[in-house]
């Protein structure tokens, strides 16, 4: 049993060396090229000078290139950083020092950025661009790296794998540290869960910093199956995504319920041959019933699995949904997953046992992660002593995620108890959003507020003070927050207010506010 | 019509404000102006615009490579369509 994530790529190498690792973009890797161009990348970094636990950044859109680096970044015992390369170069910035990266990965059109970025590492080993895997090996090969297995490993599985930067209320993204421990608890039962096997291809639209990927990545490798990258050119259009899946025969397909949604509404689904597509997983967000049930009565012959878990636990509930499943019902987030416990903890502080009772839901397991980069006060509101078990001196996770339990034994999944909203499956903390909005000089007071929309699970609607001095645009408001915030982040509406409306207490009336009947597409004035 | 759709995209979807103003020929993928997001919420609002219902067959690259193609497309919906609606 792999107890580091790259051994699952050194096995699959070793049990089946000829056969399609990942396919991106007209290109190939077998299971072989992958371990002996991942060897050479290892082998670059550590002439560069990373040592064991260093982190690396790896700033490429998903391809065969970024698959060639994570391996090679654990291969070097170090732990990998996704940067989004959609991201505005102020979060990478941030991220890039936040995590103390000492190396830079990035593709050849983002290493100018890559080296605008390493300006902020106070030690810079190097940026290393990698592109197409013959890139990946004239680059190392040009340093005569050898592709031949390192003689020995640089980690432990309670080393860190990964840090996963998401939205943080105080206004900066924090780093959830996953460990080899925590991931491959994820990744054995998932792989176990969609029943992978050597001839599956596996596709997850999913970039690297979504943890979704986790399980494309890794899961897939560990049975020895076929990564296939959707090309970018393939996804706006669901018509153009459902035409790929067919042309490249995908047989597990895993994202967030939003990309199906569109496949299901718009994807001409009954014009092509999906009759490969046996297994579709979703994550991140609520798949609103009817569209599921359409997408059930599409592509009658796949499994739909629902999966639950932010990425502090990794996937920690899983619920199949069964065929016929009414139109009206929402899918439950399901029962735990193998290793794992959850339980919910009722507003009275007791533990939730019968149907019906509503709690917070809690997680145990070895999948938890060890918690934020550097913020240890942060960690510990969250990774708290197990009420039930103090003495276990166990650390349990608090999701924040309300949950009722169902008299089959299932978890139901009924909202947050604070101000974390779901955009396109990304966790968004309107905090960040209204620290983002503060740092602009003409805005005096700021709130962010969810819309809710059934495709997208909410919008973003941003109520502003201007100081009063100038006439501040929607324009420049956007501008602003395009500077510091990635775009899915980006309010879409904005209302200008001579003040925010307050609650007796002082604070700004988010519920009343969002009671205000909205028009979020002003038609009649176009 | 033309003007209806450029403000509308002008307005809500350009990502960078370089690529401002926005002439009625500007590849809309090529520049990344339309993503899946960007396409979903212009087809939402063509259809309350134009009363129109868009189905998946009319969701293809071609009606929206740029906004007069948009356009040509609506034109094909509804000859009327630009006298109605302006």
């Amino acid at each position: 049993m792999a107890h580091l994530l790259q051994q699952l790529l050194t096995d699959a190498a070793a049990r089946q060396p000829k056969r399609p690792a990942v396919a991106s973009d007209g290109c190939l890797l077998t299971y072989e090229d992958l371990d002996r161009l991942s060897n050479k990348l290892a082998r670059t970094l550590l002439r560069l000078g990373v040592a064991p636990g260093d982190r690396v950044g790896i700033l490429t859109p998903k391809s065969a290139a970024a698959v060639i680096a994570v391996y090679g970044v654990l291969k070097a015992g170090a732990c990998y950083v996704p940067l989004d390369p959609k991201a505005p170069a102020g979060r990478l910035s941030h991220i890039v020092q936040d995590s103390g990266a000492v190396v830079i990965v990035a593709d050849e059109e983002r290493s100018p950025l890559a080296a605008s970025l390493s300006e902020a590492i106070p030690r810079p080993l190097g940026v290393l661009v990698v592109d197409s895997p013959d890139n990946a090996e004239v680059a190392a090969a040009a340093a005569g790296e050898s592709g031949e297995p390192l003689a020995e490993e640089r980690a432990i599985e309670t080393d860190l794998a990964y840090i996963l930067y998401t939205s943080g209320s105080t206004g900066v993204p924090k780093g959830v540290m996953i460990s080899h421990r925590n991931s491959l608890t994820f990744v054995d039962w998932s792989a176990e869960a969609a029943g992978l096997g050597e001839l599956d291809r596996v596709c997850s639209p999913a970039p690297l910093h979504f943890d979704l990927s986790v399980f494309d990545i890794f899961a897939t490798c560990r049975a020895a199956a076929c990564l296939s990258v959707l090309p970018d050119g393939a996804t706006t259009f669901p018509v153009s995504i459902a035409r790929w899946l067919a042309a490249e025969r995908i047989s597990v397909w895993y994202s967030v319920p939003s990309a199906l949604v569109l496949l299901a509404c718009y994807g001409g689904l009954q014009q092509v041959d999906l009759s490969a597509l046996r297994t579709v997983i979703f994550a991140g967000e609520v798949f609103p019933p009817k569209h599921l049930a359409r997408l059930m009565a599409e592509l009658p012959d796949a499994r739909y699995l629902n999966w639950y878990g932010p990425t502090e636990t990794n996937v920690c509930t899983a619920f199949e949904v069964p065929a016929g499943w009414a139109d009206s019902q929402p899918t439950p987030i399901g029962k735990a997953c193998a290793n794992t416990e959850v339980f919910a903890v009722t507003s009275e502080g007791q533990r939730a046992s019968g149907p019906g009772e509503v709690g917070e839901l809690y997680v145990r397991g070895p999948a938890l992660m060890r918690g934020y980069w550097g913020q240890p006060a942060k960690t510990s509101e969250v990774l708290v002593r197990d009420p039930f078990r103090a003495d276990s001196g166990e650390l349990v996770y608090r999701t924040g995620d309300l949950v009722s339990l169902e008299p089959s034994g299932n978890y139901a999944f009924l909202g947050r108890g604070d101000s974390m909203v779901k955009v396109r499956g990304y966790r968004v903390e309107l905090g960040e959003i209204e620290a983002a909005l503060y740092r602009h000089p003409a805005i005096q007071d700021a709130v962010v507020l969810p819309v809710p929309d059934e495709l997208l699970g909410s919008r973003l609607r941003a109520v502003v003070t201007p100081d009063g001095a100038g006439d501040l645009t929607r324009e420049q408001v956007l501008e602003h927050c395009r500077q510091w915030l990635p775009s899915y982040m980006v309010p879409e509406v904005v209302e200008f207010r001579e003040g925010l409306p307050r609650t007796s207490t002082g604070k700004v009336d988010r519920v009343g506010l969002a009671q205000e009947r909205h028009d979020a597409e002003p038609v009649g004035e176009v | 019509m033309e003007t209806v759709i450029n403000d509308y995209i002008s307005r809500e979807l350009v990502p960078d404000p370089a690529l401002l103003p926005l002439s009625n020929e500007t590849p809309l993928l090529e520049t990344g102006i339309l993503d899946s997001l960007g396409l979903l919420r212009l087809v939402v609002f063509l259809e309350e615009r134009f009363a129109i219902t868009m189905d998946d067959v009319d969701l293809m690259p071609e009606n929206f490579v740029s906004v007069n193609a948009v356009c040509a497309y609506l034109r094909t919906r509804e000859p009327g369509m630009e006298a109605a609606h302006g």
